[in-house]
């Protein structure tokens, strides 16, 4: 289902339909088939180690299994989201460059034996292995995108560190991927009543928003509130579930996003509750998509429902209704 | 509890010959290497295990708990269960045991996020 024929398409990530795969409720190939039936698609992303079982090295019988799932469902495998894991050892030093580098075109290969047309990657590659990991993404001829996710917007120092490597090695294989979660306008209400239902007080969810409005990375924002927090006798899991916030969302302008429109070659339509009027909960995207279609993007934008995160809502319609959304703001 | 924060496996409990074998889901919404999950602690009938003689066995493969930490590369697939096997722990088929289980995980994407997952469950002991 498309917006318009040359303007911004809509999509899926599977990513949204969380709670419905790890509860066994879907394999992927009925899951792809329940996406095509409810029109959701055409336009799919698929995370790398959510879906696929042999990632990071997909074989070549399981490759053509998954073209035959496209074939027969007619979906199109526009992206696949690969991981830029660096912390394999917790509390000892990264993994070595030169097998994080590695880690990529495992991952890049498979993307590419899939059919995909692109790859989401991750801020935890040094900016430094670019040059070492581009050619190799020419040479696949598959794109790569970088998602510049809360706590990162267009103004946070590493995607500026990234836009001057992008400058200098001047390739269109390399872009950004944008996740509207860098500019949330607020915590969502159904993530501070998933929270309360867990046993956060009020005095604990109050002190979540003041912290979230302030500058820093997640883990140091987290760390905050933990010390804040744990002397007055909030309990791990109710902290735990407050700090989720940090990494997911951050408070950014919304209009910021436009400084990346010309790189932007895929887009992550993050969302926590779309109502039945199609306004979402905490992002707003009657000020962001305008951005894209008049700054000439001509990707797709997945939905991609993160509220099972927190609850159980039903996903198709919320991703449904997101799609609706797009197509009320962009024209349909 | 949500999906992404069980960490005792739908097959249960059973007893082996090799003592009670528990499954464990990833608590997380992608497969991780088995080295950024922390096992334990374990409590059965409210009593601490010790889980110095502990393996995991997941996909054919055996190995001590002890050696988690080296498995950069052995990825745990979201969608399987995992074992946890408890060479001194013995129980009869149809008895119950109240099983408390944390796993703690580290995404190996995101600094500094250490997650807790506590689940406590009641099991009838299976067959193997």
């Amino acid at each position: 289902m498309t917006t318009t024929a040359t303007g911004p398409q809509t999509g899926v990530t599977l990513y949204s339909f969380t709670n419905e795969y790890l509860t066994r409720q879907f394999e992927l190939d009925t899951l792809l088939a329940e996406v095509a039936k409810r029109g959701l698609g055409p336009n799919i992303e698929i995370i790398g180690f959510q879906n696929f079982r042999e990632f990071p090295d997909v074989s070549d019988k399981f490759a053509e299994e998954f073209r035959q799932m496209i074939a027969e469902t007619g979906l199109n495998p526009v992206s696949c989201a690969i991981n830029s894991d660096r912390f394999l050892k917790p509390g000892a030093q990264p993994i070595e460059d030169a097998a994080l580098v590695e880690y990529h075109k495992r991952q890049l290969r498979s993307a590419k034996k899939l059919g995909f047309s692109l790859v989401r990657y991750q801020f935890a590659l040094p900016v430094h292995l670019l040059p070492e990991i581009a050619p190799y993404a020419e040479e696949l001829d598959i794109r790569m995108g970088v998602e510049v996710h809360a706590p990162m917007w267009a103004g946070h120092p590493a995607v500026q560190a990234y836009g001057e490597m992008y400058d200098k090695l001047d390739t269109p294989y390399l872009g950004w991927i944008p996740d509207f979660g860098g500019t949330a306008s607020r915590i969502p209400e159904s993530m501070l009543d998933a929270a309360r239902a867990k046993g956060a007080k009020e005095d604990l969810l109050d002190k979540l928003k003041e912290v979230w409005l302030e500058d820093g990375m997640s883990h140091e924002k987290a760390g905050r509130l933990r010390e804040w927090a744990a002397p007055k006798g909030h309990g791990p899991l109710e902290i735990q579930a407050a700090c989720l916030a940090f990494f997911i969302l951050s408070n950014h302008d919304p209009k910021s996003w436009a400084a990346l429109v010309d790189r932007t070659i895929h887009i992550h339509g993050k969302f926590y509750g779309v109502s039945e009027d199609l306004v979402e909960e905490a992002i707003d995207y009657d000020t962001i998509l305008p951005l894209f279609k008049d700054g000439g993007f001509t990707g797709t934008m997945v939905s991609e429902w993160e509220g099972h995160a927190y609850d159980m809502r039903d996903a198709f319609e919320q991703v449904r209704r997101h799609q609706a959304m797009a197509r009320r703001i962009w024209g349909s | 509890m949500l999906p992404v924060e069980r960490v005792i496996g739908e097959e249960g409990l059973a007893a082996t010959a090799g003592g009670l074998k528990l499954a464990m889901r990833l608590p997380w919404y992608r497969s991780l290497p088995f080295s950024v999950v922390e096992v334990g602690p374990l409590a059965v009938d409210g009593e601490a295990v010790d889980l110095s003689d502990a393996l995991i066995e997941y996909d054919g493969q055996q190995w001590p708990l002890s050696q988690n930490g080296e498995k950069v590369d052995t990825f745990w697939f979201i969608r399987d269960s995992a074992f946890l096997v408890l060479p001194s722990l013995r129980a009869e088929v149809g008895e119950t045991r109240e099983v408390s289980l944390n796993l703690f995980i580290s995404p190996p994407y995101i600094p500094g996020m250490r997650r807790t997952n506590p689940q406590t469950s009641t099991l009838t002991v299976e067959a193997a």
